[in-house]
């Protein structure tokens, strides 16, 4: 399991969870993303990113409603292909806007 | 929810979502950044270890805690540990482990030759004195947790006029209320303190020998409470280790009158516990 940041992130960016994040797996490019992005690789679920997001975006993957399910996909995948990782977060904000 | 991507050039030509993302991975750059520079063990499960990174140590407060890590293979395996040096006169960060036999981690620290690169985080989080406050001090820890307040209690005993401070401190086994012998020397360096041990399994055989207080920390810090003279108003409280402890100790603050704002907590989560 990991932590997942899902739709209340993005156009946000608070980065308050960058800030508390102990392992420092939290990141995105400000010049291209709208969101943040969690390793699920290096995430030890400590949860110090949950309780610090003031916008409620950041929690578990196996807690995540079904309207942002792909958020753990996408999360993960912006670690391997950022480009496909932002088209995904732009449909799925289209989807559920 | 099926996630469509909206029409998008992409380097290499339109896609879908369910194509998934292509390419190799890109870890988050971690390198090693630091020295093992001494493991003391403090008792059979209970490790100082002194890391002392490359740069130098980076301006930090008493109560922050750092990401220690070490490489397994081609990744980086860490945890957060809160540091327990005098942010004034530290040239490395001393940090208390428990050693976890089945974690991730302790095993592999415990094992670490002494001289050994290791990867250190920056030092983050808000557990921290609050400034020139010279009410008492109230530190409650189990275990470990007792890391940061040794690096407060630097901190404070540094000070001209120190604010009266308590410190219990909770541990199943004698073994493991590690540096009483510090916390003896701040005091009788002028640092008006308070030291409360406790044990919480006093039927242990491994306890046998224990003349002091028993009874979990949370439970000695009530009564502790009741007959210090305490004013709830006159009070800061630190809270740190074991999540129940955290959760009993808020309560039992909160029943004698302390504001919610007076009261810090920081959890050694159930996660970290089970798997460091």
């Amino acid at each position: 399991m990991a932590y997942v940041i899902a739709a209340p992130c993005i156009d946000h960016l608070d980065q308050a969870c960058v800030t508390v994040c102990p392992v420092d797996c939290i990141s995105h490019d400000p010049a291209a993303d709208r969101k943040a992005y969690i390793d699920p690789d290096a995430c030890i679920e400590c949860g110090a990113c949950e309780s610090a997001c003031p916008q409620g975006a950041i929690m578990l993957d196996s807690r995540l409603p079904g309207a942002w399910a792909a958020f753990a996909e996408i999360d993960r995948g912006w670690w391997i292909d950022p480009e496909w990782a932002r088209a995904a977060v732009d449909a799925v904000d289209a989807q559920v806007a | 929810m099926v996630v469509e991507i909206a029409p998008r050039t992409f380097a290499d030509g339109p896609r879908t979502f369910a194509d998934g993302p292509r390419g190799v991975r890109r870890a988050p750059d971690f390198a090693d950044n630091a020295v093992l520079v001494a493991r003391d063990l403090l008792s059979p499960t209970v490790a100082r270890l002194v890391v002392r990174p490359d740069a130098g140590v980076a301006p930090f407060v008493a109560g922050q805690y750092l990401a220690l890590g070490v490489r397994v293979d081609d990744r980086i395996v860490q945890r957060p540990y809160s540091t327990a040096s005098d942010p004034e006169h530290a040239d490395a960060h001393e940090f208390l482990v428990r050693h976890v036999p089945d974690g991730a981690l302790t095993p592999r620290l415990w094992e670490l030759p002494v001289g050994s690169r290791v990867r250190l985080g920056p030092p983050k989080g808000a557990f921290t004195l609050l400034g020139d406050d010279q009410r008492a001090h109230l530190f409650v820890a189990t275990g470990t947790g007792l890391a940061p307040f040794l690096g407060m209690l630097r901190t404070l005993a540094r000070r001209q006029n120190p604010p009266r401070t308590i410190l219990v401190h909770g541990a199943a086994r004698t073994e493991d209320l590690v540096c009483g012998d510090e916390i003896a020397s701040l005091a009788a360096g002028g640092l008006p303190m308070t030291y409360v041990p406790t044990i919480s399994r006093p039927d242990d055989p491994a306890n046998r020998a224990w003349k002091g207080r028993t009874g979990r920390a949370e439970a000695v810090l009530a009564s502790v409470l009741r007959s210090a003279e305490l004013p709830p108003e006159g009070l800061s409280a630190y809270l740190c280790g074991n999540p129940g402890m955290v959760a009993a100790a808020e309560i039992a603050l909160l029943a004698h009158g302390v504001a919610p704002a007076d009261i810090h907590a920081e959890r050694y989560w159930t996660a970290a516990a089970t798997t460091a």
